[in-house]
């Protein structure tokens, strides 16, 4: 017995365990395995494999089982109340990237738009792509301000781990040269439309410090050797990008980190696992491993490694620790500092203006950019004339120009029928430009996330309860947020310029912050400098849960830096023999 | 203010027809080439001539080739709420009483230039209001079917399934016509 125990025990043996195979867990197990560790990959949905698993992604618009692949009122609300809340991620064309709501309940004490895909690359299949580097101010603003804790890094720790992410996922974009909104390692930009490169000298002309630029995003639009070589080229402008891309244009686990891994001979990945739990030896005073729920035998089983890497998102790896309870830890692997759960964060949107661009009726574009404008941070940057008294921090805008398709003006009706609209519609419509800001929100301990064992999932799991809100700080960035796009579309000469706030809950920004925060004092903090557990040094957080602020720039190229650093970390101190 | 019922009276003398009785055929319309589901054959004998006025052949084909009223039964049969159900069925029949009460025939046995009429004046009745008013939802599955189908997404508009590349300000007469998709 004692044999067959050890046998056991060897054959679920590994150097290293990620769990989660989204858009940190790819470049864990791409460092990890590059750098000569035996890796297992924990998913706990089904296997997504790049090219043969994208289902719709090169159907054509008539080949729908129902209208625009629109699904069924009474399916969206059977399963999916939740994922199609954001009005685009729940269709024929994308359903099977996302939960059943049903199968994953959760408990809105406020509302939460948790919106989630389980499987095999994770949301980095469905991701924006948009890749902007946090800034020195970013990482400074906590400390300076007195707000929540001070990061344990500085931007110069991260910046030579933003540029090998950035090589290696591939991001398009223009370099800008500002202090507060750092440039990287940039593949040619795309190209702004007429009326966006309009709208850039008009508004920039008028409000200097406004700087618009083409987004920064992971597409490869000049790919590198390397790239060429894991069978990615470069975009081909359907954006189709959210059924997965064939062409391996836009950066996702699949058609990147996982490949790159796997070509190592490292790499294992086992789909349908659900960790549950860290184990956590005693006698050692480190985590031995992880405990499985298998989702098709529903059968428990162990997996043991030195290195432990937490990828699983801010909210499941607050949920797997949080489930780790021992008598170490009784409430929650890590948590003497109670911050485990707390301080959850998002990028508050739905807020802004649009504007119409009547004199450029004549012109038109090709192709389909996957991609648009941004318009980086102008308040609060640090001098008098930034300043804002009404709220702290800032926000981007997100936005581009485009032209009315023949879904303008659908179900009104008084439009006419007959041969006269139908040619009216085969022609585009006004262009429009739109801008909508992505806000930082603030850091609040009573923001939180915590362990609900009343309420059970289709397993049997305990799940979350969500108690996290906009405060006043986020409520006065808004009306800034909404007045100053009107300004600068006026300011442009757009016409018929109108503001909204169609209003935000917490989720909705899929930008999940904050559960396990980094910090220089294990009492105040989870995670220290290099994203180990303060009280576990072989376990390591590197997604979103980590952050120990939100900036106001989309998060996930600085969760790729955060893991490649903590990846080369945790190899080097191994090798030292301290995990 | 007339009321629709005055309205399509006085329309019925303006194109001069009389009310001589009820027809009762669809001896103006074409036999259908499918066998509808969730349609009745008199329902979508309907649909397949009002699809067909809603979006003609022109230059490029019309809502009937491009199988538009298919499209709908089938949205119908699998797709649609109930009150959507109900909404086009209810229209179909006014459709067929308002023909009756100003020409004295089914819709589908009226003459284009009578049937066109009705239309207007549904179109007319749903620009201040669409509440509840079934021409807005047939009209907009009309629109959607045809738009959606090869031939309305390849030759009314124009389809480039891989464009390779993205041009961002380009002389509209270049293109021609609007892209199919975003």
């Amino acid at each position: 017995m004692a044999n067959l125990n050890g046998r056991a025990r060897r054959k679920n043996t590994y150097d290293a365990i990620v769990v989660g195979s989204g858009i940190t867990g790819g470049i864990a197990a791409k460092e990890l395995t590059e750098k000569g560790l035996k890796v297992l990959v924990l998913e706990r949905g089904p296997m997504v494999r790049h090219l043969e698993d994208y289902p719709t992604a090169t159907l054509d618009p008539w080949q729908t089982k129902y209208p625009q692949g629109q699904l069924p009122q009474a399916e969206l609300a059977a399963h999916y109340p939740v994922q199609r809340r954001t009005g685009y991620t729940m269709t024929e064309h994308t359903q099977h990237f996302f939960v059943r709501d049903d199968e994953h309940p959760y408990t809105e004490e406020n509302r939460f738009d948790w919106i989630r895909g389980y499987h095999v690359g994770g949301r980095s299949l469905t991701w924006g792509r948009q890749s902007y580097r946090h800034s020195p101010i970013d990482f400074e603003a906590n400390a300076r301000e007195g707000i929540a804790v001070d990061w344990p890094i500085r931007y110069e720790d991260l910046a030579p781990w933003y540029d090998h992410v950035e090589r290696f996922i591939g991001v398009s974009g223009q370099a800008e040269g500002l202090p507060h909104f750092p440039d990287g390692q940039y593949q040619p930009p795309m190209e702004l439309n007429c009326v966006e490169k309009a709208f850039k000298a008009r508004s920039e002309a008028r409000f200097p410090e406004r700087r618009v630029t083409i987004g920064r995003t992971a597409h490869l639009t000049d790919p590198t050797e390397e790239q060429l070589s894991l069978g990615r080229t470069k975009c081909q402008y359907r954006n189709l990008c959210i059924r997965g891309c064939p062409f391996g244009a836009y950066y996702s686990s699949n058609s990147g980190g996982l490949i790159a891994a796997e070509r190592t001979g490292n790499l294992v990945i086992r789909p349908n696992s659900i960790v549950t739990e860290l184990i956590h030896d005693e006698r050692k005073g480190r985590a031995s491993g992880v405990r499985i729920l298998d989702a098709e035998t529903l059968k428990d089983e162990e997996f043991h490694a030195d290195v432990i890497f937490l990828c699983a998102s801010a909210l499941n790896s607050a949920w797997i620790m949080m489930n780790s309870t021992s008598s170490r830890f009784p409430n929650g692997f890590g948590n003497a500092s109670d911050q485990l759960g707390r301080n959850v964060m998002d990028h508050h949107l739905g807020v802004g203006a649009s504007g119409e661009a009547p004199e450029f009726a004549d012109t038109y574009f090709s192709g389909r950019r996957p991609n648009g404008i941004y318009v980086p941070r102008f308040r609060n940057l640090g001098d008098a004339a930034t300043k804002r008294s009404d709220y702290l921090r800032g926000f981007g805008y997100q936005g581009g120009a485009g032209r009315a398709t023949w879904e303008r003006d659908r179900g009104k009706g008084g439009r006419g029928f007959g041969a006269a609209r139908k040619a009216e519609l085969s022609q585009p419509g006004a262009w429009t430009m739109g801008l909508g800001g992505f806000g930082e929100m603030l850091p609040y301990a009573d923001n939180r996330v915590t362990l609900n064992r009343d309420v059970k999932d289709k397993f049997g799991l305990p799940t979350l309860t969500m108690n996290v809100t906009m405060r006043d700080n986020e409520m006065a960035m808004r009306r800034d947020m909404q007045s100053a796009a009107a300004e600068m579309l006026e300011a442009a000469g757009f016409k018929n310029v109108r503001g909204h706030d169609n209003g935000f809950a917490p989720g909705l920004g899929i930008h999940e912050m904050g559960t396990a925060r980094m910090g220089r004092d294990p009492k105040t903090s989870v995670l220290n400098a290099h994203n180990q557990v303060h009280e576990c040094k072989n376990v390591y957080v590197t997604d979103g849960a980590a952050m120990t602020s939100a900036s106001c720039v989309n998060p996930s190229l600085t969760y790729m830096a955060l893991t490649a650093r903590a990846a080369d970390h945790a190899v080097r101190a191994r090798k030292r023999g301290e995990l | 203010m007339l009321n629709r019922r005055d309205a399509l009276r006085g329309l019925a003398l303006t194109v001069g027809a009389a009310a001589t009785g009820w027809a009762g055929t669809a001896a103006a319309t074409t036999a259908l080439s499918w066998t509808p589901t969730a349609l009745t054959p008199e329902q979508a004998q309907i649909l397949d001539v009002v699809s067909e006025l809603i979006i003609p052949a022109t230059d490029t084909p019309g809502a009937r080739a491009a199988g538009v009223p298919q499209f709908i039964d089938r949205a119908m049969a699998n797709y649609c709420e109930k009150w959507q159900i109900d909404q086009l069925t209810a229209g179909f029949a006014r459709m067929d009483a308002d023909a009756k009460a100003a020409h004295g025939k089914l819709f589908v046995a009226l003459a284009p230039e009578q049937q066109v009429a009705i239309l207007n004046v549904y179109d007319r009745e749903t620009a201040a209001s669409t509440s509840g008013h079934f021409f807005p939802l047939l009209e907009d599955f009309v629109t959607v079917g045809y738009f959606t189908s090869e031939p309305g997404a390849t030759m009314a508009l124009k389809y480039d399934p891989v464009p390779g590349a993205y041009n961002g300000c380009v002389p509209l007469a270049e293109i021609g016509r609007a892209w199919a998709t975003r």
